[in-house]
């Protein structure tokens, strides 16, 4: 044991400081550019080996193989580009970070978005079904995180039926499918009874990737035009 | 009587061997000592510069560096500049961060100047001027020997403290606010002493002044 101290000591004291701009920048180890030279500035980083980040640790993801970050980069660029540079600049979002198994306190997650970072996680590997739908969910939770006060969480569940109660968090409950209602009855998808910020999401990606159900009822069609309104607040030039 | 023994052949050559080994450790150690002994000194009186009004000469150990300013760019961020070097504020001022071959930042007015410096808040000093918005709009290249100003994790946070990178950046475009370029004595700043184990330097070089040239 003393000997693995030892040489433990030993690689502290002769290993250099290494400082890396990528983690200067966003404060995640292990990450590379894939593509900084975008129309809309977004910068695309991957993780060139698995990362752990966060609150004691509890943000894993896994490196890629090159033939997976180029399949999935093409569908994330043809997604992301329909956000042009100045909402992105207003929403806080500027570097993508790709990566696989993705999870938080061993929950996994389709990304984990940060406003303040600037920065939005994407698993590449999560929900092949519905991943471009969710690359939309992802980026709305960077435009709630920074525009709070538009999004106001008791107006939107004003719109639910007074009996209803959201979940204390999206990940407190069982309610995760992803699968679209064709009767929605105010919500769009299983998920979307999880949480306001939750149901907020799915709505604003379905709207994004234009799959709306055929039916909308009363309380959808509200919300569906509460999110209009707010994002078109953010940028009026904003095509939804 | 003490009789005189002539040294052979070859004791002369081991005797003129260490002469020279003697010598050249002697030689090899006051060169080294000196690490400015290769380094040019640029004379700005000697350079005739296109704009001399936007044109700063930083002064360190080894030498001058000189900075031309782009207002064009970054008018908020090269005034707030401007106006620290005519108050002589950057004077006397350590560089604090500096990473080798990558980038030194100096600027921490409050914490950073020589004889009162503080290693537990450098970095986090304030010029007592408040903060300016970040203008990272206009295109710009962050090349070697670019100058721009520091800021904490959220933008609109600039205020004194400043770093000159030493490679290219171009992830710093669009996060940094930049302010001129090197155009001359880029190689001073490589003499700037950094620690291997840490960006943040105990017993750091300073500035010995900062001037505009006009």
């Amino acid at each position: 044991m003393k000997l693995f101290k030892l040489i433990l000591l030993c690689l502290f004291l002769f290993s250099k400081a290494h400082s890396n701009t990528i983690f200067e920048l966003i404060k995640i180890p292990n990450l590379e550019v894939y593509n900084i030279k975008t129309e809309n500035n977004l910068r695309y980083l991957y993780a060139k080996q698995p990362f752990t980040i966060g609150v004691n640790n509890n943000i894993n993801c896994f490196n890629s193989t090159k033939k997976d970050l180029n399949q999935k980069y093409v569908i994330i660029e043809k997604n992301l580009n329909r956000y042009s540079k100045d909402f992105l600049k207003k929403i806080n979002l500027r570097y993508i970070v790709l990566c696989e198994d993705l999870s938080i306190s061993g929950i996994g997650t389709a990304g984990i978005p940060d406003n303040i970072m600037k920065t939005l996680i994407v698993d590449i590997k999560f929900n092949e079904k519905y991943f471009e739908r969710v690359l939309h969910h992802e980026v709305f939770h960077i435009i709630n995180d920074t525009y709070k006060e538009l999004f106001n969480e008791k107006v939107w569940s004003s719109f639910n039926p007074v009996e209803f109660n959201y979940a204390e968090c999206s990940t407190c409950t069982k309610k995760i499918g992803l699968d679209t209602y064709t009767k929605p009855n105010g919500f769009i998808t299983e998920y979307s009874r999880s949480t306001a910020s939750e149901d907020m999401a799915e709505v604003f990606s379905h709207l994004m990737y234009g799959n709306l159900p055929d039916e909308i009822d009363p309380i959808l069609e509200q919300k569906i035009e509460f999110i209009k309104k707010s994002i078109l607040k953010i940028d009026e030039n904003f095509i939804l | 009587m003490i009789k005189k023994i002539k040294a052979s052949t070859s004791e002369k050559l081991i005797f003129i061997f260490i002469l020279i080994l003697g010598l050249f450790t002697l030689t090899s150690f006051l060169l080294l000592k000196n690490k400015c002994l290769f380094v040019k000194n640029y004379d700005p009186e000697k350079i005739n510069f296109k704009n001399p009004a936007n044109v700063a000469i930083l002064n360190v150990g080894c030498g001058n560096v000189i900075i031309e300013l782009y207002p064009d760019v970054s008018p908020n961020g090269v005034e707030r500049f401007k106006t620290l070097i005519k108050s002589k504020a950057y004077d006397d001022v350590a560089f604090h961060r500096v990473i080798k071959d990558k980038l030194v930042q100096a600027g921490d007015l409050e914490f950073g100047k020589k004889g009162n410096i503080d290693y537990g808040k450098i970095g986090t000093g304030e010029s007592g001027l408040g903060t300016i918005k970040s203008e990272v709009d206009k295109e710009f290249n962050y090349v070697r020997g670019s100058v721009g100003l520091a800021r904490s994790l959220k933008y609109n946070t600039e205020d004194s403290q400043f770093f000159i990178i030493l490679q290219d950046e171009p992830l710093y475009e669009g996060e940094y606010t930049p302010i001129g370029k090197v155009i001359y004595g880029i190689e001073v700043l490589e003499k700037i002493k950094y620690l291997d184990k840490s960006e943040y330097v105990l017993r750091p070089d300073f500035i010995n002044s900062l001037r505009l040239f006009n």
